[in-house]
């Protein structure tokens, strides 16, 4: 038998494992306890975060509430939102700002195209198979962007500067992204609450049978929320291109946290959306502050799974679509 | 035409025979055991070894294997998991971990990790039953129990973090090449392994539906207030099928991380792991004995090949795989088991018409 050498063995949580997670706490708890002034420069950037995250997951939970479909290519949307402002501004030189509605239209159009080619077919089949039929549509989405702009990062060139407010430090980027993400879901929201249109959306949301019996075309809701909720998702990526980089791949862990947002906030809430999102953005910013790595991320999944099993339905869930 | 109904006439007397099924399972093995040969023959000067090597097929029988397990929870109960990965990869780190740091023989290993995924399991079992999560909640719970290990994974020094593990040699657990070592030199022997461990998940899973557990299984998918409404105990039959689908497939993660030599938390615990292995068993036909290992002898092959074949455009294989995978759930939604029986819907269809033609001339 071969010698096993004790002191190399190591039990995760022992000999100083649980300083990791005590540490953190401390040291937050003393920054509240001395009004510490980077509580506030995270806060600010916490706010700025979730403006992106709620508008990222308004797109993804329109679709949930309407046709009951779990998108997973949702998050390469926001990726092709996001070459879209580059490319524009790139081959074009015009300014990323007028790229903005660009995208949404380009999205708008992509997202119809998928739904008629890969979701409309399989409304009625299992769910399974809308989530693999999904899954496909993001492979073939994102291996195309890899295979045309290549998997490098890429930067809008966009230098914007920053503001200074009374100590706290706020990157114009970011905050330009947070009014469009705010601009864009009040003018959804007066969009559903106050047109023809909007009202059916909603109505089939609520209702499918209903919607269908009062002579609603379900079929044409269909197509035009899921187009609605694709130009989001493209609105959404333009706006993060102006502050960040990003890869064909940056969409996965805004998908994930979009889910956790839809989930958290409530099925199809537009009220749930925002805070979801805020609550994300807040945990994703304290947590990269205080905790090692991407422990925030962790704390985002327990937080969903909590969710999850103690209201199921959302902090909104049955409120207004 | 009338040798084809005689022909499936006495194939329908041989299926009603008791050792049917046994006489099907050894013809699907003994060619599955077969294959490696198969492949080596020349046709025309042309051996499917080019594209279809070993290797290729070694991924094959895991993915069948890994479906099997996943369809005992899922396709037998209903409850969709989405997350099965969590499972494949407790099984591959577990196994190494004991292997790397105390040295623990990986057959003694693999079992110790099965036992913690299936507890692994009971936990998620036990929160998302008792909370009757249904639907798109309960698979993306799943999932999220399945993202949260990953996370966690990368984050812990104790478990290497996002570096994962290399495995150690047989000599530095105190065993020689072979099979109570689990390492092999060739490829040959550890393709025999994962079939014999899909033969046994194949076993456990044709036991499971030919017994009262099935048909337990059964009643809780098709109306789960239904079955309970007659005395099915639908929570802890649910409970059976996650911790026996768990077990099994951190079995098939031990398999992998002594097969790969590496194992990190993005190829085990990988969003898309998650995916691969349960997707033989939808292709395939969910809930079936047969779909899975059909299921994957379509898909895998498919992916691996596209994989070898672009090598010169990096994404070209994903785009024809993402397109498969959207084409495969569209056109045949009930899986690949269905073919035979729509096949023949079709051509009653045609003849049907056929006949009324000859009525009305």
């Amino acid at each position: 038998m071969p010698q096993i050498d004790i002191s190399v063995v190591t039990f995760p949580l022992q000999g100083g494992g649980l300083d990791r997670f005590t540490d953190p706490l401390v040291q937050f708890l003393t920054d509240i306890a001395n009004l510490d002034a980077v509580l506030l420069q995270l806060l600010a950037f916490g706010l700025l975060l979730g403006g992106v995250y709620a508008l990222t997951a308004l797109g993804l939970t329109m679709i949930f509430g309407v046709m009951d479909v779990i998108n997973f290519a949702h998050g390469v949307f926001l990726v092709v939102g996001m070459y879209t402002v580059w490319l524009v501004s790139e081959s074009l030189g015009i300014s990323p700002f007028v790229g903005i509605p660009i995208a949404a239209v380009v999205l708008f159009v992509l997202g119809v195209v998928v739904h008629v080619l890969t979701v409309e077919p399989i409304l009625e089949a299992p769910q399974q198979n809308q989530l693999i039929a999904t899954l496909g549509v993001l492979l073939i989405i994102q291996s195309a962007i890899e295979i045309v702009f290549t998997p490098d990062p890429q930067q809008v060139q966009l230098s914007l500067g920053s503001l200074q407010v009374g100590g706290v430090f706020i990157p114009l980027g970011q905050l330009y992204a947070l009014i469009i993400a705010l601009g864009t879901m009040l003018a959804v929201r007066a969009f559903l609450n106050s047109t023809d249109l909007g009202r059916r959306i909603r109505g089939t949301a609520d209702n499918r049978d209903g919607a269908r019996y009062v002579g609603i075309n379900v079929k044409r809701i269909n197509y035009l929320t899921f187009g609605i909720g694709a130009a989001l998702a493209g609105v959404a990526g333009a706006s993060i291109a102006l502050f960040q980089r990003f890869d064909p791949f940056t969409g996965e862990t805004y998908l994930i946290n979009a889910f956790v947002i839809v989930i958290l906030g409530g099925l199809g809430s537009f009220p749930g959306a925002f805070v979801g999102g805020l609550i994300v953005g807040m945990i994703q910013v304290f947590g990269g502050y205080y905790l090692p790595g991407t422990t925030a991320q962790v704390l985002i999944f327990l937080l969903f799974i909590g969710t999850l099993l103690v209201k199921p339905e959302g902090l909104f869930g049955g409120a207004d679509a | 035409m009338s040798t084809i109904e005689s022909v499936r006439e006495s194939y329908r007397d041989f299926d009603d025979q008791t050792y049917a099924p046994f006489v099907k399972g050894v013809a699907l093995f003994g060619f599955l055991a077969a294959l490696p040969y198969i492949i080596e023959i020349d046709v025309a000067g042309m051996e499917l070894a080019a594209t279809l090597s070993l290797k290729v097929l070694i991924l094959t029988v895991i993915y069948a294997y890994t479906a099997q397990a996943w369809n005992i929870m899922s396709g037998y109960t209903g409850q969709f998991s989405f997350g099965h990965a969590a499972f494949f990869g407790i099984g591959a780190y577990a196994t190494q971990k004991l292997l790397a740091d105390l040295a623990l023989n990986p057959w003694v290993g693999m079992l110790v990790a099965g036992v913690i995924a299936a507890g692994y399991g009971l936990i998620i079992g036990f929160l998302t039953f008792r909370f009757k999560l249904k639907g798109h909640y309960f698979a993306l719970a799943t999932l999220a129990f399945a993202e949260l290990l990953r996370f966690v994974v990368v984050n812990m020094s104790e478990l290497q973090g996002a570096n994962g593990y290399f495995k150690p040699f047989p000599r530095d657990y105190g065993a020689e090449y072979g099979l109570l070592a689990f390492q092999f030199q060739s490829d040959l022997p550890y393709y025999y392994l994962i079939l014999g461990f899909l033969l046994v998940v194949t076993l456990i899973s044709w036991l499971i539906k030919n017994s009262w557990i099935g048909l337990y299984f059964f009643a809780i998918r098709e109306d789960e207030s239904a079955a309970a409404s007659v005395g099915v105990p639908a929570f802890r039959y649910k409970m059976l099928g996650v911790a026996v689908s768990a077990f099994f497939t951190a079995l098939g993660g031990a398999y992998w991380s002594m097969y790969f030599n590496t194992i990190r938390p993005d190829t085990v615990f990988a969003l898309f792991k998650n995916v691969e292995l349960l997707l033989p068993a939808v292709v395939g036909g969910p809930g079936t004995l047969i779909g899975p290992i059909v299921g994957s002898f379509i898909v895998t092959p498919v992916s691996e090949v596209a994989r070898t074949t672009f090598t010169n455009i990096n994404g070209l294989d994903r785009i024809i795989y993402g397109a498969f995978l959207v084409a495969i759930v569209i056109y045949s939604p009930r899986g690949v088991v269905s073919w035979p029986s729509r096949a023949r819907a079709l051509w009653n269809r045609v003849r049907s018409t056929d006949s009324n033609e000859e009525v009305n001339n």
